[in-house]
């Protein structure tokens, strides 16, 4: 059992529910760029003043009617007002092609909460009017049948079972989805209502007019079937939870309770669409209206409550609010789980739920950046890199190289300044640390410089030296820099 | 002979809720090893660096300790497991460990703050701490082939006042994480918890320039010291090998050459 509910020239309806002094007037509304603008929808007043859909502005306002510019923004508005109502009358329900605001419902089973299908029309009806709309309502037990009543007959239309072909016969061939050239053959041939297209042999139909003809037939006699596709509300959309606490709360810990009994919540609706969490927005609504909002994005999207959950600990524990907590909302976005092939000849590699705890305790220790894999960056100045998350790929083998172990330069960060004796140009001793080093070889100087096109411009003169103080030996890497006018120490080879 | 057998059996059956097969020998597995990937240096170790036990390299400045633990990690990272450089002077070079052939990816580098303490900034204590908490959590987890605690820069009478229990409880903990995890500290500090302990010296110095060329400082030779090895008794190892190596580390312009 169908019920639809139609809002006749919706648009106009539209512009009129934020302006209702307008009603009693006549009013055109217009779209496009000047000088294009045409009348896209104009109300029965301004209709009957010649008005006509699809005219030029100017040719309106010569009939001496309102003219307002289309809102887009209002007639969402409008829309999602008609949606909120059709909501509360059944769960199962489907926009109307071609018929703007038109929404079919299916009633199967709501008269023990609405009463028959006649009191649930006319409740219907009575609630779309209340908020501030006209409309036609009426069921069938055919969709199409609906549709075309609805469309056809002004008020509420209720067809009782069995009676489709009788309710629709009535009805003039317009409410149909007339192509223009069929409505001319209709027209030429003397048919003006369906009971009279419906009268017509399908087959001699068929034959005229094509697959279009047994479809328009089908339609006149209330038998098209009629596939519902329910409008559901978007899954990702869905993933929320949202809870007030009872009083504030600035400790923590008690937080994690709720958020703990949220996130398996979240969890239990991600797992039943074989999905898993890619990320999750932690809001918090402080005392004094504030909102403290923090997003978790594990590197691999998770399924199990533990791991969220102290990944969420975490992060509130290092971005702590700043005032006492008053409600809490979890949104997740979810995504395909990471799967893996493991093998017990595999090498060694961390788990990667375990991983992301364990960055994230390490980042909580040592510090945002301070923790990950190191990255090099294709910059001219040595030593240049760039923390990275440590993401392992997967375990592979790579055959060792044969050339010789290079020597590690274990680097000073910051170079550390040191004082510096030269004869003719070259150091001879080093002063670092309060001990005076001899030069024992040094070689040099390297010329570098880079960025001399911006203020980040470096240059120095870097030097390797052999440093000899009280019998121990030293390699060390030392530089001069033109810009500061002084010596550092770059790092010590080791 | 019966009489012996017969009270060995008693013995071990008393003791069997506490202590299983008391007095029967143990069979020593084979020690899993990591390449150095420096052939001398493998066959004085006896196959290379333990794992599920610690190694501790010490050494003063400049004695190739950071090359070699560089290089172990190049071989590990090439199998395809994944490890740590827990750096508590934040002196690691990525260059150097992507010249050494370390796959960076497969590397966490923990890089020591002072800067978040701002007090004990000029106190090594505060990074020590963060290091020892750090490599703990790293043990913990597990999953880590190989975990390199570099405390060169750290003095040796700072590190002689870490707790012995640290050290014990990180040789249990690697032991059940199947981890090799190797210090490099200035002078020894894990006493007999290291499985392996070597003394890293410099060796012959080798000149910038011959012939009167221009100075270029090309290599530097270096000499690995065993100290000891737990493994050493191993029915494994047919021979005991030498218990001094020298071996070489070139800079990398020089392949260039």
């Amino acid at each position: 059992m169908y019920a639809v509910l139609h809002p006749p020239n919706f648009f106009a309806q539209a512009a009129a529910l934020e302006n209702p002094e307008l009603r009693k007037r006549p009013f055109a509304v217009f779209d496009g760029q000047a000088p294009r603008e045409f009348v896209f929808a104009a109300n029965k007043a301004a209709r009957t003043r010649g008005v006509e859909v699809g005219m030029s502005r100017l040719q309106a306002e010569a009939c001496d009617v309102t003219m307002l510019r289309r809102d887009v923004a209002g007639e969402d508005t409008a829309q999602g007002r008609l949606h909120e109502i059709v909501c509360r009358f059944s769960p199962r329900m489907e926009l109307v092609a071609d018929r703007p605001g038109t929404y079919a419902l299916d009633i199967c089973g709501m008269n023990t909460i609405f009463g028959d299908a006649t009191q649930l029309a006319a409740k219907l009806r009575q609630s779309v009017m209340a908020a501030g709309f006209l409309a036609n309502v009426a069921v069938a037990g055919n969709f199409h049948v609906a549709a075309c009543l609805a469309w056809g007959r002004v008020g509420v239309s209720v067809v009782p079972p069995g009676c489709d072909a009788e309710a629709i016969g009535a009805l003039p061939l317009s409410v149909l989805p007339l192509e223009p050239e069929h409505a001319e053959t209709f027209k030429a041939w003397g048919i003006r209502t369906c009971g009279e297209l419906a009268a017509l042999a399908e087959t001699d139909l068929i034959s005229r007019l094509g697959q279009s003809g047994k479809k328009l037939h089908a339609l006149a006699c209330g038998t098209l079937p009629h596939l519902m596709m329910p409008l559901e509300a978007s899954f990702e959309s869905g993933l929320t939870e949202q809870m007030e606490l009872d009083c504030p709360v600035d400790d923590l810990q008690r937080l994690l309770f709720v958020l703990s009994r949220m996130t398996t919540a979240l969890l239990d609706r991600v797992r039943a669409k074989a999905r898993a969490i890619a990320s999750i927005q932690v809001v918090l609504l402080l005392d004094g209206g504030a909102r403290h909002e923090r997003l978790v994005r594990p590197a691999l999207p998770l399924q199990d409550t533990p791991t969220l959950l102290k990944l969420m600990q975490l992060d509130l524990e290092a971005h702590p609010p700043s005032a006492a907590i008053l409600a809490v909302e979890l949104r997740a976005q979810s995504a395909p789980p990471y799967r893996a092939q493991h093998g017990l000849f595999l090498p060694q590699a961390p788990e990667p739920g375990q991983t992301e705890v364990l960055v994230a305790k390490l980042r909580k220790l040592l510090g945002e950046d301070r923790v990950g894999s190191p990255e090099l960056v294709d910059d001219h100045r040595p030593n240049a890199f760039r923390m990275a998350p440590f993401m392992p790929p997967a375990p592979r083998r790579v055959e060792p190289s044969l050339l010789p172990v290079p020597v590690a330069l274990r680097v000073n960060r910051p170079p550390q300044v040191i004082n510096v004796q030269l004869v003719n140009e070259r150091p001879v001793r080093v002063y670092w640390n309060s001990i005076a080093y001899t030069i024992r070889e040094a070689a040099g100087p390297e010329l570098l410089s880079g960025q001399w096109w911006d203020k980040a411009e470096w240059s120095r003169a870097e030097w390797d030296v052999r440093l000899m103080a009280d019998g121990i030996e030293r390699l060390c890497r030392i530089a001069f820099d033109p810009g500061s006018r002084c010596w550092y120490v770059q790092g010590t080879y080791d | 002979m019966g009489s012996a057998a017969a009270i060995r059996v008693e013995v071990e059956t008393k003791l069997a809720q506490r202590v299983p097969a008391a007095l029967t020998l143990k069979i020593k597995q084979a020690p899993e090893l990591f390449s150095t990937g420096m052939a001398d240096v493998d066959a004085m170790l006896g196959g290379g660096i333990p794992r599920n036990s610690i190694t501790e390299v010490s050494g003063t400045a400049s004695t190739g300790k950071s090359s070699f633990a560089l290089s172990l990690l190049a071989n590990v990272t090439k199998l395809g497991n994944a490890c740590a450089w827990v750096d508590v002077n934040d002196a690691l070079s990525p260059e150097s460990a992507a010249a050494a052939g370390v796959e960076l990816q497969r590397m966490l580098w923990l890089r020591m703050s002072a800067e978040r303490k701002q007090k004990l900034s000029d106190k090594p204590w505060s990074r020590l701490e963060q290091a020892l908490k750090a490599t703990d959590l790293l043990l913990q987890t597990g999953g880590f082939a190989a975990i390199v605690l570099d405390m060169s820069d750290v003095l040796p009478q700072h590190t002689m006042r870490i707790p012995l229990a640290t050290w014990y409880r990180f040789r249990l903990a690697a032991e059940h994480a199947r981890s090799a995890l190797v210090f490099l500290t200035q002078s020894p500090c894990a006493s007999s918890c290291a499985t392996l302990a070597l003394r890293c010296d410099p060796a012959q110095t080798k000149p910038f320039s011959d012939h009167g060329e221009t100075p270029l400082f090309a290599g530097q030779q270096y000499q690995l010291l065993r100290e000891r090895n737990r493994n050493e008794g191993s029915p494994f190892q047919q021979r005991k090998p030498a218990g001094r190596v020298a071996w070489a580390a070139e800079t990398q312009w020089t392949r260039c050459r």
